[in-house]
């Protein structure tokens, strides 16, 4: 069980990316990067397969990681997450970028040279497009994270390669905001009247980015050549291919027969300890922003009484759950408190354990039997009889959604409750869950992203889009939006550690695991590096094939 | 099974009706009968015999399953077949033994409850509406056509995601696509039988028309709906595992065959195979065992319908 | 003749009309909503006015008799409609992913056709044999398997002992035939399994009633040789029964290949319909279903058709039936 080495420098680093131009850190940092004992090889076709068809192209519009796998070897970001380091950024289309002293103005300056794959050259223009895309989609649009430019006031482009975005308020982690691996840039003259017509970008790419879009056929393959007028340099590779498969074992297979080279969703450890056996192949897991919590729908009874939703917490033995569900569901970390693995926000030992079943995480020693004891006398305080029937909504076609739910269940029971696993196809567990038609849900929550402004903001506000269980607590907003501004480091720390103790206070949420993604490749792959956020690194310049 | 081939078939083979009934009241020296016929059908008494085995299992398993099948092991995840989990454990530290004996009560209640539901339904559809006629036999013709029509599964498919989760529902939606098919053999044999002197004969004796149906025309229908009853057996028991591999099916912790080896289970095939191999072949068992006791009886009750029910 | 046919097709479209409004109904009162699953199923912050936006555009948010009748005139007009969920319009996709499964139901039924037949009337000629027996039950353990379970065997057998998996680029069989063959061969294994059984099982009943005919007897009487006798004479007479089965299975089979297509990733029919009911893109699911039921449909009416063409005998008896 690796637990996530991310330097403590974390915060510091943040803040230097804020406070001093990116480019002269992007250039040490890459330094180190590309010492490497190999020259890359040029040409090759690299086979990927991630799971299934992308429902559309448009990475603006969508929700699923699909889109964004096939948006991201085509399209760029204004910056990028070093790939050598997780706590930096470096340049994509901004070649510079400045803050203003009150932390309220943030000036790009775009690269010089970029065209789009049509050869039209990119400007400011299709920057604020994009932008204000996100934060304010055209009619017929939707825009499920205009969150993370909730904070954005105005947008305004002075000069064709000058953008400058004005805040409501400070906020030091906007630049990872505004870099989200999601927050594409599209052309403004290809998009704009497709926007129009209601479709949007759903049936094309036009990007910068290393790659175009090729041959696509839905179920079959998806194909990316080589872009030559890349502003980075053309890529090593001559062609990607995706191969569209769900099944795990599946991809496995393929893997193992040779068919792919590299696969970059294992939910299921089995499969990758399969993959790791087989000679030449390297298959790993790494904890990535993402968790598993167990949402009760506040607005029904008895859910919306603290006690019932603590006695939930105090069923959980967490421990027990990593190790069941952990190899099915690739759900083998733990965090303390409401922050990545690693995070330099963590809570310590001291303050989790005051928290109704979170001594059960690994290593904290909880008492079991006295947290059920206690959650059974919750209960009886509450008026919930022995017996009373609770029902946990599940997604049926995806194993892991299933397995938590079913472990979940059998805790649960622990505690005289008479829990059932309500299991849905994909159309009605979606529906029920957004509007908020059911009693218990349970599964994993992917977040691009691991600073607390990503995690909290998506993950843990009234507004974030992951609020399923219906909850308003404006006094945790308020104090959400009080740690995003804050610039003093120490003091925005003090804050985003309150945040945590009052969140959890509340059981609103109740955090069970975090999640680690499972990739495995060919060793002739070369040139990716594995970030903790899967979404970051998939432009896949970098990549060559060692043939 | 498939539907009969071609209903003018069907209408052929059932010109002389047997009396089923007289096959079966029981008689002095049972059981050396019973032995005759299980030398007469070896593979059809062996059937018989595994169902048997089956039934005791789903009758039995709170009794027999040496593990409770839900509450898992932690200590013991992933065991192969050893001396106290005779066939292993699963992700959950469940023992599969167990979850095949209670698995053995889902799969023969979708089995029997799904073949009985939809022959017992489509036979009545058939019966009545091809005894009456008229516009209300076309109109139900028509609406079995199109039922048969829909795929199968699909139907089920789509009629376990409207109904939700439950055993029941797995039951009526495995059922759906039985109706038609029992239907269209009841109602060709109706059909038949009507044209016979000898449901002239009750109409002229003044019998009414529902003595009719439930004394003459039953029974005579009884042979080719049972012969299709124990074929559908094994075919709904299939279909549920397909549903099940579908995330539409049996809900766990209840323990069911199919479950057992779809979901994250199949990732298991190779690092502990014995989770995804043992429901595999005890559905086969069960399903062949169906299949080769419906045989059975089919030759028993009326060697000539194997025409169409092969 | 003619008007028997008129009066098939009308009965027909009367089925197919009947299974667009099943369909229509059943996916209408499917729980779930396909304005949530077009804009990300919930992972994102999505307002209630922007999904009634997307209602409205789909013309999701008519009354459903309304709903039906703008669906059955386009239908009537042969336009299936644009996909939610992929953004092409049915047809192309339907016409894309059509030859794969098409592939699959013909190897499976060549596979079992070759195999079945000669099995059923070897099963037929030695009857009560052991042999017999054996391959009784194996062709019913056809029936049994479920195919995922031999699809699932099959893959990570050949990649467990082979470190063979199939190519993952589908090409149609007439692009390259070689490799259209390694793919589509084990879902067509998978399948054909079932099928085989179902025709190794009828030829051998019919095939136990013709030779007990007397014409059987009289050539075996007149010294023709035994194979002469059981080919040409029994199995002749024996094949129209098995002919028409296999006719009704060929088009049946083309609704059965969900959980096979999904098992091996064939880009098929099957997947696809699966993949619109789960995310309630209504045209398409509507849409594929009516198609895989005009298959059945068509289907059954040629086998009929032929049926009656053959054997005269039968046709009033099938008109009534």
């Amino acid at each position: 069980m690796a637990k996530s080495s991310r330097p403590t420098a974390f915060a510091v680093n943040r803040r230097e990316a804020l406070m001093l131009g990116g480019a002269a850190l992007a250039a040490t940092a890459s330094a180190g990067r590309m010492a490497r004992a190999q020259t890359p090889k040029r040409g090759g076709t690299l086979r990927v397969s991630n799971g299934g068809d992308p429902p559309d192209y448009d990475v603006l519009q969508t929700a699923t990681y699909l889109t964004q796998f096939v948006g991201a070897p085509c399209y760029s970001t204004l910056m990028r997450v070093d790939p050598a380091d997780y706590s930096r950024l470096q340049p994509d289309l901004a070649e510079r970028w400045e803050v203003s002293a009150d932390g309220k103005t943030v000036t790009f300056h775009l690269r010089d040279g970029v065209v789009f794959h049509n050869g039209s050259p990119l400007t400011s223009a299709d920057v604020v497009y994009s932008l204000e895309r996100i934060r304010n989609p055209p009619r017929g649009i939707v825009s499920p994270r205009r969150g993370l430019l909730g904070n954005v006031d105005g947008i305004e482009a002075p000069g064709p390669r000058t953008v400058v975005v004005r805040l409501k308020a400070p906020q030091p982690d906007f630049l990872f905001m505004v870099s989200n691996p999601f927050n594409v840039i599209y052309s403004k003259a290809v998009a704009e009247p497709l926007d129009a017509q209601g479709t949007g970008m759903k049936r094309q790419i036009m990007g910068t980015g290393p790659f175009r879009l090729g041959r696509a056929v839905n179920g079959q393959i998806y194909e990316f050549e080589r872009f030559d007028r890349y502003y980075g340099g053309p890529a090593h590779l001559d062609k990607i291919q995706m191969f569209p498969i769900r099944g795990e074992i599946e991809r496995g297979a393929a893997l193992q027969g040779r068919r792919i080279d590299a696969s970059f969703f294992f939910a299921n450890e089995s499969v990758l300890q399969n993959l790791r056996q087989v000679q030449g192949m390297t298959a790993l897991r790494r904890p990535t922003p993402t968790f598993i919590n167990l949402i009760p729908q506040v607005e029904k009874k008895p859910f919306d009484d603290v006690r019932v939703r603590e006695a939930l917490s105090l069923a959980l033995d967490r421990d027990a759950f990593i190790k069941t569900v952990g190899p099915l569901a690739g759900a083998f970390f733990h965090s303390m408190g409401l922050l990545p693995p690693g995070s330099p926000h963590s809570l310590s030992a001291e303050e989790i354990k005051q928290f109704g079943g979170y001594d059960t995480l690994p290593g904290l020693g909880g008492n079991l039997e006295a947290n059920r004891r206690r959650a059974r006398e919750l209960l009886r305080a509450a008026g919930v009889p022995e017996g009373f029937k609770v029902s946990l909504l599940a997604r049926g076609d995806i194993p892991a959604f299933r397995d938590s739910s079913i472990n979940i269940a059998a805790q649960l029971k622990n505690i005289g409750l008479d829990a059932t696993v309500d299991v849905r196809d994909a159309g009605a567990f979606y529906t029920l869950e957004t509007t908020g038609q059911f009693e218990l849900v349970a599964h994993s929550v992917a977040i691009a992203g691991s600073l607390p402004d990503q995690i909290l903001g998506e993950g843990y506000t009234s507004f974030g889009g992951r609020n399923y269980g219906k909850w308003r607590d404006d006094s945790l907003d308020t104090l959400y939006r009080q740690q995003s501004s804050e610039l003093d480091p120490a003091k925005r720390g003090q804050l985003i550690k309150q945040f945590q103790l009052a969140f959890l206070k509340t059981y609103y949420q109740i955090n069970l695991a975090w999640v680690g993604y499972g990739a495995a490749h060919s060793n002739t792959m070369k040139g990716w590096t594995a970030l903790p956020d899967l979404y970051a690194n998939m432009n896949l310049h970098q990549v060559w094939l060692d043939a | 099974m498939s539907a009969p081939p071609a209903a003018a078939g069907s209408a052929a083979a059932i010109a002389e009706p047997a009396d089923a009934t007289t096959l079966l009241p029981p008689r002095p020296g049972r059981l050396s009968r019973l032995l005759r016929m299980a030398r007469q059908q070896p593979l059809g008494a062996m059937g018989a015999l595994v169902l048997l085995v089956m039934a005791v299992f789903a009758v039995g398993a709170p009794y027999l399953a040496p593990f409770d099948p839900a509450e898992g092991d932690p200590t013991a995840l992933y065991v192969p077949p050893n001396a106290k989990y005779w066939l292993g454990t699963d992700a959950f530290g469940r023992d599969t033994l167990s979850r095949l004996i209670w698995g053995a009560r889902v799969s023969l209640m979708v089995g029997l409850g799904a073949s009985l539901l939809g022959v017992v339904i489509g036979a009545a559809i058939g019966i009545v509406t091809g005894y009456h006629g008229g516009w209300a036999d076309t109109v139900a013709q028509r609406v079995m056509d199109a039922l048969l029509a829909f795929p199968m599964l699909l139907l089920a498919l789509a009629m376990a995601a409207v109904l939700g989760p439950s055993l029941q529902n797995v039951i009526i939606a495995l059922a759906m696509p039985i109706i038609p098919r029992a239907a269209r053999i009841a109602r060709s044999s109706v059909l038949v039988l009507k044209a016979t002197p000898f449901i002239e004969a009750a109409r002229a004796t003044g019998c009414s028309d529902a003595r009719i149906l439930l004394r003459h025309v039953l029974p005579n229908t009884f042979a080719p709906l049972l012969v299709i009853a124990t074929a559908y057996l094994g075919l709904a028991i299939v279909q549920e595992a397909a549903l099940d591999y579908l995330g539409a099916g049996i809900q766990e912790p209840q323990a069911s065959w199919g479950l057992m080896m779809s979901g994250a289970a199949t990732a298991l095939a190779l690092t502990a195979p014995w989770i995804v191999i043992f429901p595999g072949i005890a559905i086969c068992l069960t399903v062949l065992a169906s299949n080769l006791l419906g045989d059975a009886i089919r030759d028993l009750l009326d060697p000539k319908l194997r025409r169409d029910y092969p | 003749m003619f008007g028997y046919v008129v009066q098939r097709l009308l009965s027909g479209l009367a089925t197919l009309f009947l299974v667009a409004l099943m369909v229509f109904v059943i996916m209408r009162v499917l729980p779930g909503d396909a304005a949530v699953m077009m804009t990300g199923a919930g992972a994102g912050a999505i307002s209630d006015a922007e999904l009634a936006e997307v209602r409205a555009r789909l013309g999701l948010d008519q009354p459903l008799p309304v709903q039906f009748v703008a669906w059955s005139a386009e239908i009537a007009r042969l336009n299936l409609g644009t996909s939610l969920y992929t953004g092409n319009p049915v047809i192309e996709d339907v016409a894309q992913r059509f030859p794969f499964t098409l592939q699959i139901v013909v190897m499976a039924m060549l596979i079992a056709v070759f195999l079945g037949i000669p099995a059923g009337v070897l099963s037929a000629r030695f009857a009560g044999s052991w042999f017999d027996q054996i391959l009784r039950a194996l062709s019913i353990g056809g029936l049994a398997a479920p195919s995922f379970w031999v699809g699932l065997l099959l893959i990570l057998g050949l990649v467990y002992f082979f470190q063979w998996s199939a190519p993952l680029f589908w090409e149609p069989f007439w692009v390259s035939p070689l490799q259209s063959l390694s793919q589509l061969i084990w879902p067509a294994i998978a399948v054909g399994l079932r099928q085989l059984a179902l025709i190794a099982r009828m030829t051998r009943s019919i095939m136990l009633e013709v030779l007990g005919e007397d014409y059987i007897r009289t050539a075996r009487a007149k010294g023709l040789a035994e194979g002469a006798v059981v080919i040409r004479h029994g199995l002749r007479n024996a094949l129209m029964p098995v002919v028409t089965l296999i006719g009704f299975e060929f088009s049946a089979l083309f609704g059965g290949l969900i959980v096979t297509e999904a098992v091996f990733n064939v880009p098929g029919l099957g997947q696809y319909v699966v993949n619109a009911i789960l995310n309630r893109d209504y045209p398409a699911a509507q849409g594929i279903v009516l198609i895989l039921a005009g298959i059945v449909v068509i289907g059954n009416l040629t086998v009929d058709l032929l049926y009656g063409w053959l054997d005269p005998r039968t046709r009033v008896r099938t008109a009534k039936a």
